[in-house]
């Protein structure tokens, strides 16, 4: 996307996460502050024991949406350098999920950002997780993203 | 010339537990021009009854854009609609 500032790391991936190399990657000579966030996956769900996860996602659009979150951080946020991963296909219990990493010149708006960013991938970003379990799996509740200006319901 | 309704073709994606219902994660759909996302899903819900059951639980996007339920479609669109997403 062309609002997408080029020195931003946004990647959807089947290979493991490298957390420690997105964080060096947005360290910068300029910076005093790397904030970062590492998602993971939990061994229950709903009081329920969990084997493995399931992510699939609109792989274009989910791409699009982290780009256009890490182009607001920069809009709103006095930062540096944004790095955000997110895994698709199977993981397994403590492996990665997401990961996202925020330099700034300062820590304030460094954690502020980072938080930012991962509630509103969380929200918006089309990326679907599917839980199993020894007997059986579901597609986890998730957020219905926002509807545009102007939606009605489909009836 | 015969006067004939146009259609328009409208790639359509299907996501998480939608393309567990349909079975298919892509199709394609001609409409009468002049459809809206809804009649689009109006038309998917008439082929695949079991849909009716996520039309509030659903948003609709084109064109990699989250979209109103009002908005017109044109040919070549890419069309999907979404269950609530749960990344991260």
């Amino acid at each position: 996307m062309s609002d997408t500032n080029p020195q931003d790391s946004v990647a959807l991936q089947r290979e493991p996460i490298d957390a420690a190399g997105l964080a060096a990657y947005v360290r910068g000579p300029e910076d005093g502050a790397i904030v970062t966030f590492d998602g993971f996956v939990r061994n229950h769900s709903h009081g329920r024991s969990t084997k493995f996860l399931e992510y699939e996602a609109y792989e274009a659009m989910a791409l699009a949406k982290m780009n256009e979150i890490a182009s607001h951080l920069h809009e709103k946020y006095a930062i540096h350098r944004v790095a955000m991963a997110h895994r698709l296909g199977h993981l397994e219990v403590g492996e990665t999920s997401v990961f996202i990493a925020v330099s700034a010149a300062h820590r304030g708006v460094a954690f502020e950002a980072c938080r930012c960013a991962i509630d509103t991938l969380k929200k918006t970003v089309p990326i679907w997780k599917k839980e199993f379990f020894e007997d059986g799996a579901v597609w986890a509740d998730g957020e219905l993203p926002p509807a545009p200006p102007g939606a009605k319901s489909a009836s | 010339m015969c006067d004939v309704a146009p259609l328009i073709r409208v790639k359509v994606l299907f996501f998480g537990r939608l393309r567990e219902q349909l079975g298919t994660s892509e199709d394609f759909a001609e409409l009468a021009d002049g459809a809206t996302l809804a009649s689009l899903f109006a038309f998917y819900a008439e082929k695949y009854p079991q849909l009716k059951s996520f039309r509030t639980s659903l948003v609709a996007s084109r064109n990699q854009e989250f979209a109103a339920w009002d908005t017109a479609l044109h040919a070549g669109d890419e069309i999907a609609f979404l269950p609530p997403v749960s990344g991260g």
